[in-house]
């Protein structure tokens, strides 16, 4: 283990304020902690937050604003996320396992980085990892690779579930920066495409922390699904997993929301395909047909075309199951 | 009140395992947890590059890290007489000799040790060496490799091959699957200890504590009895700890140049490329049959992927030779030299592998024939005789398996067509397969120590490696003697404890079960010897006439005539009766053939829309001969069907063959099965005595309870969708693709 200095704050100015060069926050360390064994993070200095951040899930005008420091367990079975949110809590129970989801946090888990098994692998080159030295995933193994959004950089793919729900349900992120001022950052501009800057998977400004999540009130409660593809059926990553949120009135479609994980360096809205269904009747065929949008132009890598067929099925047994959820 | 305060009691169930509750409450003592004064922490650094010679290896920047004691690499490492030159490294068949060559194997290879005082140093320090390589051509792609590679016969010919072409069916099919790792959930640790110049003491994690002795006794050309090797507890094994692998011997060394304790304990990355795993095969079978659905003749042909400086063969088509009936029948095989670190046993080793194959082939004939595929297969089962010794089977009850195991799964709710049976998005589909396993038989010794009270210590050096082998031999004795259970100790995993062989190959309980056995044979005599002095009718006992209890010894035909052990103690002064047996093999198995056997049965749900499959139930019936231990082997059966179902769905080692690397070496990279994964497996015994392999009669469990299930899942697959998947893992994108 690489020494490093450790510290606590107990209030988000303070732990800001503590953030000088290679420090690094650590919250649940759930994802940190691997990249600390692996040599991957390399931080001077640790300032531990968990007792710095609103750790409840707070009613507002609008909705809900969940603490950043709220654990994942916490918030998956929190009643107020059930009564109003449940697409969040099924998309965290559908990732990791129990231990890990008692200790990440909300926060945390936004800034997790990818799974992509070269950004593990400190022999290979990776962009990501070090910038400039190449993509090993691109004529490598790439089965759980991105098929949209991708760039000759960087194929990796964001590898939370909870923000795929987030995405679909347009949350936003409360931050507060260096000079302890807060803004909202609208969910779709949180996570950024990889573009030539693979290294940075965000556009949280430089020093700043998570507050909250905020979420809007709407009325997907009652049709929503989660559906994730994976090797194996717990804790692994999403070969494709599907946020799927219908408001109907009878059975027609008011407004959709369909997002996906395991297919870009983001969490990823299939805009033209939720446009398709709105005023639509919920029927298979128009679920069918909004796969069939979801799914046209995807480019996939040299192991993962079968993604473009899952993404598919998961699309449609998403929109079904919003009807029996 | 907490719950951690309420007083509670043990409960222990009459079958819970002797060792159950040290394991749970963490009293049982693992290989790297033991505390030894003085200890300091290796930590091994690996090479960078697959295949080449080491130039420079910079360690200045390691060496400046607190902590750090000494850093061993092929420069300065210390003398292992046996490997002080070539010819003596090539007899010590290590594979490659850690830090004595500057030749590069694999990527991963060790090339340096660095030992400090704690292991958080180590890891740093480790971190900062770097090395330079002559970089040459590396070759990681087994299926690209294996293309070049002849095959070469493995086995007598029967018959002619040319039989099959006036066959009325016959299925010719290629079969791949990646290689596998074992991962144990404990990872493979050393504590060496060297006690004096010529003395050594080793907490490690094996298979077989007398293996690891005798090879570190020639290695350092001590006495064997010098090295105490202690593995009483090992969480897992399925065959990575039968060998004596380069890390212990890492360690070994670092505590002799030090002449400190050193522990070594491989990261769960190194557990991917330091211990073995199962190789990557190739196959081809032709399989040909009648109308009537009689097997004509095969042809199987495989290769397995071994390492470049060793050569491991598997033995894939040594199962062609076990189950069924083949007149005609030719087998080939080859191994394909790679760049990766050596295979090993793994689980069902070789027959694992072939019996995927040949278990596909039938399943598929069964549907060019329109015969039920249990049908098939009872119809050509070689029941009689093992069909290549020709040796009549001491027992063999396969068929049984088959038909009770067809019963439980209700085997007659199968389609005959696949595709037939919905449920929304998902078709249902049933299959099944067989396994079966040369059930073998090493020599084991066993002692008993009694205690005036009654209590019995029986000890033997054999380590339980999780299968049950410490309560088995519990009631072993138990039946033996009539000693109650809780009053019978048992002691394992210790070299200086009575020799056993490995456990490995299923061959655990069947070795030491017969040492028991003769132990508790020669206490009885001993105590009858005793008693002789107090009463003559003990002269001369017949060990079957002699019954013991909890408190005496007494005569089956006359009257009972019981003395009380403690008169016996009082009387002759003693202070612990000893006795030790061996007991092995013998002309037994020249008169016959001996097999372990299994079916296997599942019903699975594919979701045609998304490609996942789900198993729904797994049924699995063994011939294990007698059952020492119901709940010990129903959780040897019911853990194999998993890593079955790991074999069949998710595990695979990927290679980067640009990058001469294994892809992924966590678990989040390398699927194997967790619980959401499995049905409740239902386990099932035909449980009736094998009279010759042993004198319990049981015959070893571990194997046939993987052999099968693979096959018996893409059985079901084909039968629920009409795809016939030959190649392993099946993973969602394989299904949708198909």
């Amino acid at each position: 283990m690489r020494p490093f200095l450790f510290s606590k704050s107990t209030a988000a100015n303070q732990a800001i304020a503590k953030k000088k060069s290679n420090t690094q926050f650590i919250a649940g360390g759930t994802n940190l902690v691997d990249l600390m064994k692996k040599h991957i993070a390399n931080p001077d200095n640790l300032v531990d937050i968990s007792s710095a951040l609103p750790n409840k899930v707070e009613n507002t005008a609008q909705g809900v604003s969940i603490g950043a420091m709220m654990r994942n367990s916490a918030t998956a079975t929190d009643p107020t996320i059930l009564a109003k949110f449940p697409l969040v809590s099924k998309a965290i129970l559908a990732g990791a396992s129990p231990q890990i989801r008692n200790m990440a946090s909300m926060g945390g888990n936004l800034l997790q980085r990818t799974r992509c098994p070269y950004f593990y692998d400190v022999t290979t080159p990776c962009n990501k990892r070090q910038p400039g030295s190449g993509c090993s995933a691109i004529s490598g193994e790439n089965r759980m690779s991105a098929v949209v959004g991708h760039s000759p950089q960087c194929i990796a793919v964001h590898p939370s579930d909870l923000c795929v729900a987030l995405a679909a349900l347009d949350a936003t992120v409360k931050v507060m920066d260096k000079s302890n001022k807060t803004q909202s950052i609208a969910f779709k501009d949180f996570h950024r495409l990889p573009d030539n800057n693979p290294e940075k998977d965000n556009n949280l400004p430089a020093d700043a922390l998570i507050q909250s999540i905020n979420l809007s009130n709407n009325n997907f409660a009652k049709n929503c699904s989660y559906v994730k593809l994976r090797d194996r059926d717990s804790y692994a990553f999403a070969l494709i997993s599907v946020a799927a949120a219908l408001n109907l009135n009878g059975n027609k479609i008011i407004e959709a929301r369909l997002a996906s994980g395991g297919v870009a360096h983001k969490p990823w809205r299939w805009l033209e395909a939720e446009q398709f269904l709105k005023g639509k009747e919920a029927t298979i065929a128009n679920f069918e047909a909004a796969a069939n949008i979801a799914t046209k132009g995807l480019k996939p890598q040299m192991h993962n075309a079968f993604k473009i067929p899952m993404l598919k099925g998961a699309i449609e047994t998403a929109l079904k199951q919003c009807l029996n959820p | 009140m907490g719950f951690f305060d309420e007083p509670f009691d043990f409960n222990i169930a009459a079958e819970g395992r002797v060792e159950g509750i040290a394991k749970v409450t963490g009293a049982g003592k693992y290989s790297a947890e033991y505390k030894v004064e003085g200890l300091c922490h290796a930590v091994l650094v690996g090479s960078t590059i697959a295949a080449g010679t080491i130039k420079s290896i910079n360690v200045a920047n390691a060496k400046q890290v607190a902590g750090v004691i000494d850093i061993i690499t092929h420069l300065n490492k210390p003398l292992v007489p046996g490997l002080a030159d070539e010819a003596k490294i090539k007899e010590a068949r290590l594979g490659f000799a850690v830090f004595h060559t500057d030749k590069i194997y694999f990527k991963g290879q060790p090339i340096a040790l660095v030992v400090a005082e704690t292991f958080e140093d180590a890891t740093y320090a480790a971190s900062l060496i770097t090395a330079t390589y002559e970089k040459t051509e590396a070759k990681v792609d087994f299926k690209e490799a294996s293309n070049a590679i002849p095959l070469t016969s493995a086995g007598k010919d029967r018959g002619n091959l040319s039989a099959l072409d006036s066959a009325v069916q016959v299925v010719e099919q290629e079969y791949n699957i990646k290689a596998e790792v074992h991962n144990p959930m404990e990872m493979h640790a050393t504590i060496a200890e060297w006690k004096a110049p010529d003395k050594l003491k080793l907490f490690d994690k094996n298979q077989g504590v007398n293996n690891v002795q005798r090879t570190f006794s020639k290695l350092f050309a001590i006495p064997v009895d010098n090295i105490e090797v202690i593995s009483e507890f090992v969480g897992g094994g399925f065959g990575s700890g039968l060998r004596v692998w380069p890390h212990t011997l890492a360690c070994i060394m670092a505590a002799k140049q030090l002449n400190r304790p050193v522990k070594l304990m491989l990261t769960r990355p190194q557990m991917f490329y330091s211990v073995g795993y199962r190789p990557a095969a190739w196959q081809k079978i032709k399989l040909a049959a009648n109308s009537d659905g009689k097997f004509i003749g095969m042809h199987h042909q495989a290769k397995n992927g071994t390492s470049v400086y060793e050569n491991f063969n598997e033995g894939i088509t040594r199962v062609a030779r076990l189950i069924y009936n083949f007149e005609n029948l030719k087998t080939e095989a080859a191994t394909v030299p790679l760049n990766l670190s050596t295979p090993t046993w793994m689980r069902g080793p070789g027959d694992c592998t072939g019996d995927f194959a040949i278990e596909s082939a039938i399943d598929e004939l069964s549907y060019k024939l329109n015969i039920d595929p249990v049908a098939l297969r009872i119809k050509n089962l070689a029941l009689d005789k093992n069909p290549e010794s020709g040796l009549p089977w001491s027992t063999n009850y396969i068929n049984e398996c088959i038909e009770k195991g067809a019963s439980m799964i209700n085997w007659s709710n199968r389609k005959s067509t696949p595709s037939q049976l919905k449920e929304g998005d998902w078709s249902v589909g049933y299959g099944m397969a067989v396994g079966a396993w040369n059930a073998g038989r090493g020599t084991a010794s066993a002692a008993i120590q009694m205690q005036r009270d009654g209590s019995i210590t029986v000890q033997t050096a054999m380590t339980d490696i999780g299968t049950g082998t410490g309560i088995s031999m519990q009631n072993i004795a138990h039946e033996r003697t009539g000693i109650a259970k809780n009053k019978i100790k048992i002691e394992l995993g210790n070299s200086n404890l009575p020799p056993a062989p490995s456990q490995g190959g299923s061959n655990g309980l069947s070795s030491i079960g017969g040492a028991v056995v003769s132990a508790t044979e020669m206490l009885k005599s001993k105590l009858a010897e005793y008693a002789a002095s107090q009463n003559d009718a003990y002269k001369g006992a017949a060990v079957n006439d002699i019954l013991l209890s909890d408190t005496g010894i007494s005569l089956k035909n006359a009257n009972n005539l019981f003395i009380s052990y403690a008169s016996i103690w009082d009387k002759n002064k003693l202070d612990i009766l000893e006795v030790e047996a061996s007991s092995g093999p013998g002309a037994e198995r020249q008169k016959y053939a001996f097999c372990s056997s299994a079916a296997h049965f599942c019903k699975v749900k594919v979701n045609v829309k998304t490609g996942k499959v789900k198993l729904e139930r797994m049924v699995t019936v063994a011939d294990g001969g007698k059952i020492i231990s119901e709940k010990a082997a129903a959780n040897q059966m019911s853990g194999a069907a998993v890593g079955g179902i790991g074999m069949a769905l998710m595990e695979e080692q990927l290679v980067d063959e640009k990058l001469d690397s294994l892809v992924a070496n966590d678990f989040a990279g390398y699927h194997f099965p967790v619980n959401a994964d499995a049905p409740i497996i239902e386990v099932a015994f035909i449980n009736k005595p094998d009279p010759n392999i042993n004198p319990q009669g049981s015959k070893g469990l571990g194997e046939v309870g993987i052999i099968g299930t693979a096959a018996a899942i893409a059985n079901a697959i084909y039968n629920a969708t009409g795809k016939r998947l030959r190649d392993l893992p099946i993973t969602p994108d394989k299904v949708l693709l198909a």
